[in-house]
């Protein structure tokens, strides 16, 4: 059952080599402030793996700042705002493992572990590269019709962080839409931390997004304004000029200055 | 009529559109957004759209955006289910159309979106992923592709990776890509080849085989690209993308920059 703690009690839960998956969806509700706070830690975390349905801003940042062993995303970049550099450069110089993710491999995965069964598999990756760049994803034959299908192999997860537009005092969050895989990640980490932009008496039904109820989640932290500079609809949108200003720093090289300055704020 | 290359693009996807289609629409690919809206306000009313971004189901439109496109994709959607339910359940069920844009195309149709450079651990360019490319590419039968800047890093002999499965002989099921569009011309594939369609208005056969790294086949009735009508080029420039969002997939360096700054400011996502 959720209890309510500060942004920085949260960020002391997320211990060095285990996996954390960042909710939202590319550029839309992502858990900045949490990511703020974990890189405000005295010791800042190191060898994470990444679990990411997609990676944008809020993973870079903990890329570059060098608190990441192992990538696993079906996407990593800025949308309109084009490649995100800090994975780039880092996968480029063989900084950190990427293990080569898609859609189907980590839906399939969560599915698997929500089943508690070992894989599930599917028709994706057949006849793709894909089997060759994860050599740990097997094929098998299915026993009914005979057709090689590819067996996802379940995935796990310590920490997952959601972004919630609003918290109640009984420890139930409210999300907007566009969950990417919010909803199974609530379901499937070990760990669910949740940020929220402000605290309500209690949380009403609506249609606008769903609620994650309090047995799900081990722990709620106010973050207003904690998705910035992704968007939070319909509260704010993404603030494009400081997308500009990041990638612009990271191209000159001052990574570790722009991110003192957003530490400081 | 005067017309930019963009609204040619956008114009050729709307074509490709047949009515009642479920249309499904990736992330960052905005000439192929302005081409299925178009297609929607003109010969394919009924179609629906089936977004990355809000993971659902839209039968209305709005115009499109950068810094508040989720006003269309949450705010006019009809349901919103979340990216696992949409890809594993969902969209498997609606066999839906959709444009992908190759980093790497071969003559046979497979493409890769993972990286440059045959080192996978140590790549020349890592690019973002491929998403669910290599699961719908080798399963679904209505693969279409598009290429805004045609040149021979893109259209190449051998891939880096196959990460979506053309005409190749290990498919077992769905359909490789049946066209592309590129800044140069329409494709399709007849014999597992790709092949000329058309060339679009001032440019030449030559100019195309020049920027394409392998042999060019061309259909015996080739011809020109038919230009957009008054009618399309209005709809594109007022109704559909009066920002010009289309257009950043065609710029490059500071000029998309501009415009993307331009498009944040007036948006008030900044």
């Amino acid at each position: 059952m959720s209890s309510f703690v500060s942004l920085a009690e949260a960020a002391a839960l997320v211990r060095d080599a285990t996996t954390l998956a960042l909710g939202g969806m590319t550029l839309y509700r992502r858990p900045l402030a949490f990511v703020r706070a974990l890189l405000q830690r005295a010791a800042r975390p190191r060898d994470l793996t990444l679990l990411c349905f997609t990676a944008g801003l809020e993973s870079d940042l903990l890329v570059g700042a060098g608190c990441v062993g192992t990538v696993r995303s079906c996407y990593f970049g800025l949308q309109d705002f084009g490649f995100a550099p800090m994975f780039t450069a880092a996968a480029q110089e063989g900084k950190i493992r990427v293990l080569e993710e898609t859609e189907a491999s980590i839906v399939m995965g969560i599915r698997a572990r929500m089943a508690g069964v070992g894989f599930m598999p599917a028709r994706a990756w057949q006849g793709t590269d894909l089997l060759k760049l994860r050599p740990d994803v097997k094929s098998i034959i299915d026993p009914y019709t005979g057709e090689t299908l590819t067996a996802f192999p379940a995935l796990r997860c310590d920490t997952a962080v959601l972004h919630a537009l609003e918290a109640d005092y009984d420890g139930n969050v409210k999300l907007n839409n566009n969950l990417g895989i919010d909803n199974e990640l609530a379901y499937f980490a070990d760990r669910v931390i949740v940020t929220a932009e402000r605290f309500v008496k209690k949380i009403e039904r609506a249609t606008d997004g769903p609620i994650i109820p309090a047995p799900a989640i081990t722990c709620i932290a106010e973050a207003p304004r904690g998705a910035w500079p992704t968007s939070c609809y319909p509260l704010y949108p993404l603030a494009g000029g400081e997308f500009l200003r990041y990638i612009d720093a990271c191209n000159a090289g001052k990574f570790d200055s722009y991110l003192s300055a957003v530490l400081d704020q | 009529m005067d017309f930019t290359i963009d609204e040619l693009i956008s114009v050729c996807i709307a074509r490709q559109v047949v009515d009642g289609e479920v249309l499904a629409q990736g992330i960052n690919t905005p000439l192929v957004m302005a081409g299925l809206i178009l297609a929607k306000c003109t010969h394919a009313p009924n179609v629906r759209f089936a977004s990355a971004i809000g993971q659902g189901l839209c039968q209305e439109w709005g115009a499109l955006g950068v810094g508040r496109s989720e006003d269309m994709w949450l705010g006019k959607a009809l349901l919103n289910v979340g990216f696992a339910v949409a890809a594993a359940d969902m969209l498997p069920k609606f066999h839906p159309k959709e444009f992908f844009r190759p980093a790497q195309v071969d003559a046979c149709g497979n493409f890769n979106n993972i990286a440059f450079g045959k080192d996978y651990q140590r790549p020349r360019m890592r690019l973002p992923g491929s998403g669910g490319i290599p699961d719908v590419s080798v399963n679904h039968e209505q693969i279409y592709l598009y290429v805004p800047r045609h040149s021979r890093v893109t259209f190449v002999e051998q891939l880096d990776f196959v990460s979506g499965l053309g005409h190749a002989p290990q498919r077992r099921r769905g359909h490789g890509p049946r066209y592309l569009i590129s800044d140069l011309g329409q494709f399709d594939w007849h014999d597992g080849h790709i092949r000329l369609l058309s060339y679009h208005p001032g440019v030449s056969i030559d100019h195309i085989a020049k920027k394409t790294g392998f042999a060019l086949a061309i259909a015996p009735d080739v011809h020109e690209t038919p230009p957009p009508s008054a009618a399309e080029i209005r709809l594109l420039r007022e109704e559909i993308d009066p920002l010009g969002v289309r257009k950043l997939e065609t710029l490059g360096g500071g000029a998309r920059k501009d415009l993307l700054r331009t498009i944040l400011q007036r948006e008030g996502a900044w």
